[in-house]
């Protein structure tokens, strides 16, 4: 499947530079000349230090925030707002708390005009697709486990079937063995839905077990600092986490970041 | 409700009118001074019964009803300017404020003098006290909808007017419910106090027109009593509104 659809989904930033204007007015570079081109239904994770413009990058993707210089690709067009093509999960839930689980997840179908009944048809196959017991899609999400919020997200930014899902850190509030399953399910994902996804986490582990590459940035203002392919076969079980390959793209993701690594055992 | 909610309650509302009567009888109080609970309640029903109290009593509920659905909806709209815009609230504020310190009481005469004595002026009046709480309420629900809600909307390419209606009013509504609470209660002040500047129908005239021409201490108490029960019955009318809209969440 996600051999069909290469050709979508394609992200290309060249030359990219973000900088936010601080209260005196003078501009504060987060992001500093990034080049990056994704292959379409390539998984690219992004990993640096805090503050480093991850998130940023994720937003001028989701064409939340337009660069200050550069240019921003979508399959060869740029991207100049907002796209039904793009997917976002952000770092927390972000539900409308005053709907149920079942009309967040339908909120974007709403949004672009959907019928009801087309949007149940839709629904029904989105709680399958990211593992929602459809009986609790009646339920409010304050009645929910954190893990099950994340999947209403997720199936929610999954609706319009995008060519490409951005992952702001989704993972970063659950605990570590639920993170686990959610990684590998993303791969399980991927395989159905054959779209692009460009991840950012502060995880080492979870990037090397998602990603066909893994982008490191330096500290504010990003830069692209290394890219390294992680060289593991597909599909990936969580025991390949402990092969050579990966301790090798480890031991390098950690010498890009700094870290001392006789620090990190 | 069940019934350990009930019991409470009808347990205070039978200590209030026993410590009514007993004032009344220990104190040995005339009629026309504060007359007993059974007294008033009496009067309160023949005067239901027999048309004293309905002329008023519909006038003065056409008068709430109209002055509060148009002070709560304008409050409404300037409200969301005043979150929206900073220019506009800096503008507005002032006289908003402004407007709110000087008594309602002071202010009715001059506008049942620029209205006229009928409902006009009532409404007015009305919409006036009404408008300040659920504007203020309304701007600070406004203010605060989450941000990153507003993100959200944005990233699914919502129009203005989806972002109002599915994130901004159902994210305000609670704060917007607690200014309409307040509202509602001064609508019934208002429309009082216009009658008291001057009208020739309403509950504040019958209540004139009890302690004067006609003498009728137990007939003023009964209409204060009916006043007093509109005020709660609307007030229980939003709160009602409010569970249904806002729910549980």
């Amino acid at each position: 499947m996600a051999v069909t659809s290469a050709a979508a989904g394609r992200i290309d930033l060249r030359d990219l530079s973000f900088a936010f204007t601080n209260r005196g007015g003078a501009p504060l570079p987060v992001l500093d000349r990034v080049d990056l081109a994704i292959p379409g239904g390539g998984i690219v994770a992004l990993i640096g230090p805090n503050g480093c413009g991850k998130s940023t990058l994720l937003r001028v993707v989701a064409g939340l925030l337009a660069p200050a210089t550069g240019t921003a690709h979508l399959d060869d067009a740029p991207i100049a707002g907002p796209d039904p093509r793009i997917g976002l999960v952000f770092q927390e839930p972000r539900l409308l708390p005053w709907r149920s689980a079942a009309d967040n997840i339908t909120y974007p179908l709403e949004l672009a005009g959907w019928e009801s009944d087309r949007r149940m048809e839709r629904l029904a196959a989105l709680t399958e697709l990211v593992g929602i017991d459809p009986a609790v899609t009646t339920s409010r999400p304050a009645e929910l486990s954190g893990g099950t919020r994340q999947r209403v997200a997720l199936a929610r930014a999954l609706a319009l079937e995008p060519e490409v899902l951005l992952l702001d850190e989704p993972f970063s509030a659950l605990d570590a063995l639920t993170r686990e399953r959610f990684d590998l399910e993303i791969l399980r994902l991927w395989e159905r839905a054959a779209t692009t996804i460009l991840l950012v986490t502060h995880s080492i582990p979870e990037a090397i077990m998602v990603a066909d590459r893994v982008v490191v940035l330096s500290p504010r203002p990003g830069r692209i600092v290394a890219d390294i392919a992680i060289d593991m076969p597909r599909p990936r079980t969580i025991d390949d986490l402990d092969a050579a390959a990966v301790s090798r793209a480890a031991h390098e993701i950690r010498a890009h970041l700094a870290i001392p690594t006789e620090l990190v055992s | 409700m069940s019934r350990s909610t009930w019991f409470p309650i009808v347990g205070a509302f039978i200590f209030f009118v026993a410590a009514w009567k007993a004032v009344v009888v220990a104190a040995n109080l005339p009629p026309f001074i504060l007359p007993g609970p059974d007294m008033v309640g009496g009067r309160f029903v023949d005067a239901w019964l027999d048309g004293t109290v309905w002329p008023h009593f519909a006038t003065t509920m056409v008068e709430i009803a109209i002055g509060f659905v148009v002070g709560a909806g304008l409050a409404l709209l300037v409200g969301y300017a005043l979150a929206r815009s900073a220019l506009f609230e800096r503008l507005a504020s002032p006289y908003l404020v402004a407007a709110q310190a000087i008594p309602i009481l002071v202010l009715a005469p001059l506008l049942v003098l620029w209205f006229g004595s009928g409902l006009l002026s009532k409404v007015v009046i009305c919409a006036l006290i009404v408008f300040f709480p659920v504007a203020i309420a309304t701007m600070v629900g406004i203010r605060s909808v989450d941000r990153r809600l507003l993100e959200l909307g944005r990233s699914l390419r919502a129009t203005p007017r989806q972002i109002l209606a599915t994130i901004e009013i159902p994210a305000a509504l609670p704060s917007i419910f607690g200014g309409l609470r307040v509202g509602v209660t001064l609508a019934v002040v208002g429309a009082i106090v216009g009658e008291w500047a001057g009208a020739s129908r309403g509950l504040a005239v019958l209540i004139n027109l009890a302690r004067g021409s006609l003498f009728d201490i137990p007939l003023m108490f009964a209409t204060l009593v009916t006043i007093a029960l509109i005020g709660v019955a609307l007030y229980l009318l939003v709160v009602l509104a409010e569970r249904r809209l806002v729910g549980a969440r």
